[in-house]
């Protein structure tokens, strides 16, 4: 076993680098307000699942729990795709997990349909533009959410749902096993994979710091420009 | 040839073999594998939820902006001693300071290093800051062309113009700087006619008013005096009709790289 976990890289500092000194407080808990609500915003803009079955008030807390989870993997991938500053070769495996991330989302948003939350805004504290730290930081969290769905899995009311999660639970063990085969870490060095708990999830994801607040950009002040 | 009795018996007698081998067969076949029951039927697999698909990044390349957290050094380069300029955390107009980020990154001294265009005086400057002092990126896809000698102004979005109004521009003696600039702000809802009712804050900076309260950058924004428009009118602030600013307002974010020629 690596011992590669969240909490390591972000011990490591190549993460953030002295946040303390920077933004205290100004993170937001994205997994609690995700619970909490902001679907209504997005009610105009998606399209209505075709004739499917309402969801659970449990299948729609787990749901909205992956889809945070999701909307941060596909937006460390799309921002690292975008930047181009790690390796071409992590790019050759980022650009093809991204495209699964993103269609995780794509496809919870889809099924969560007016319940679905909007997308928190990140900061990858210089993650997707250091080699080392973006394979050990997409490692984790591939990890992290096979760990999850497989705790989840257990606890859905919807077969349906749970058939779904099975689908995705696959996708991301093979994002995990693909990316440790590359960075060197063994693949499968357990005969068990074990769950982990929706806790434990956020406490790692808040270890990262990597869910802020927007920054304000607009004012009410009266402008000062040249005119 | 009539039959014989004999025949007939032979005939019978293969009949009935076979007629018996069959039912031998039937129970064999059917008889279960043990002496336990049958299995209960299974039930059949339920069709997932959702099927995800591939979702490509595509689209024309994006640009990113972002937020200044601490005051800052912009440098000639990584871990550098040239100091090319100073980056407040907060504009004149009390929002977040924001710079464009040119997608170079270099550790240097321990941290990682970026490459930003930031405001500067007279014109942005790029160099480079600690990847700690910014706070997260965002994409834009739009980017601001003004044009001096038509006085228009044209929002592109993935390359497409999706806007197009006259402006009002800076006079011959005061006039709107040429360069490549930012939308660093967007101000509403304040008391004040002459700008009408949105104002975006660039990093341009007029050099006939650097000595002007609040630094002296050019905005983009409404106008109580729309017959001016188009005209060579203003202090180098780009002014619309308030109709125009209105609809660019809600196409223009923050972070749009602006091109003045």
């Amino acid at each position: 076993m690596s011992g590669l976990t969240l909490e390591s890289v972000d011990r490591s500092g190549a993460i953030a680098e002295a946040f303390d000194e920077l933004t205290g407080g100004t993170r937001a808990d994205f997994f609690r307000k995700g619970l909490i609500g902001g679907g209504a915003m997005l009610a105009a803009l998606e399209t209505p699942a075709l004739a499917q079955p309402r969801n659970t008030k449990k299948d729609v807390a787990i749901l909205r729990f992956d889809l945070n989870l999701e909307y941060l993997q596909a937006a460390m991938y799309s921002e690292a795709e975008r930047l181009g500053q790690v390796r071409e070769r992590t790019l050759e495996w980022s650009r093809v997990v991204g495209a699964n991330e993103r269609g995780h989302v794509k496809a919870i948003r889809g099924l969560l349909g007016r319940d679905a939350v909007p997308s928190p805004s990140f900061n990858f504290r210089g993650v997707t533009e250091d080699d080392r730290t973006f394979t050990e930081t997409a490692v984790a969290f591939e990890d992290l959410t096979a760990a999850l769905l497989k705790t989840q899995a257990v606890q859905v009311d919807s077969r349906r749902v749970l058939a779904a999660l099975a689908s995705l639970h696959s996708v991301e063990a093979r994002h995990a096993a693909w990316i440790r085969h590359i960075a060197n870490i063994v693949p499968a060095a357990e005969a068990f994979d074990q769950p982990t708990s929706k806790t434990k999830v956020v406490r790692l994801v808040e270890s990262t710091n990597f869910v802020t607040s927007l920054p304000r950009t607009r004012g009410r002040r009266k402008p000062g420009f040249t005119g | 040839m009539r039959p014989t009795w004999r025949s007939g018996f032979g005939a019978a007698l293969v009949i009935g073999g076979l007629l018996i081998a069959a039912a031998v067969a039937v129970v064999v076949i059917a008889a279960p594998s043990d002496s336990s029951p049958a299995d209960p039927a299974l039930p059949s697999p339920p069709r997932p939820a959702f099927t995800p698909e591939n979702v490509p990044l595509g689209g024309p390349p994006v640009v990113y902006w972002a937020p200044v957290l601490a005051a800052t050094t912009v440098r000639d380069r990584p871990a550098g001693h040239g100091a090319m300029a100073e980056v407040e955390a907060r504009t004149p107009e009390g929002t977040a300071n924001l710079v464009l980020i040119s997608r170079q990154a270099k550790r240097a001294a321990g941290r990682l290093w970026v490459r930003v265009r930031a405001a500067g005086q007279p014109d942005d400057v790029s160099g480079w800051v600690p990847r700690s002092s910014l706070g997260g990126y965002t994409p834009v896809r739009t980017r601001l062309m003004v044009d001096r000698g038509r006085l228009t102004v044209t929002l592109l979005r993935d390359g497409r113009p999706v806007f197009r109004a006259d402006a009002g521009m800076g006079t011959p003696g005061t006039p709107t700087p040429t360069g490549r600039f930012y939308v660093r702000n967007k101000l509403h809802r304040y008391s004040s006619p002459f700008y009408g009712p949105v104002a975006f804050g660039t990093s341009a900076r007029s050099a006939a008013a650097s000595d002007w309260p609040a630094g002296g950058f050019v905005g983009i924004h409404g106008t109580n005096h729309p017959e001016l428009i188009p005209g060579r009118v203003s202090a180098g602030c780009i002014r619309l009709k308030n109709r125009a600013i209105l609809r660019l307002a809600r196409l223009m974010d923050v972070g749009t790289p602006v091109t003045v020629r």
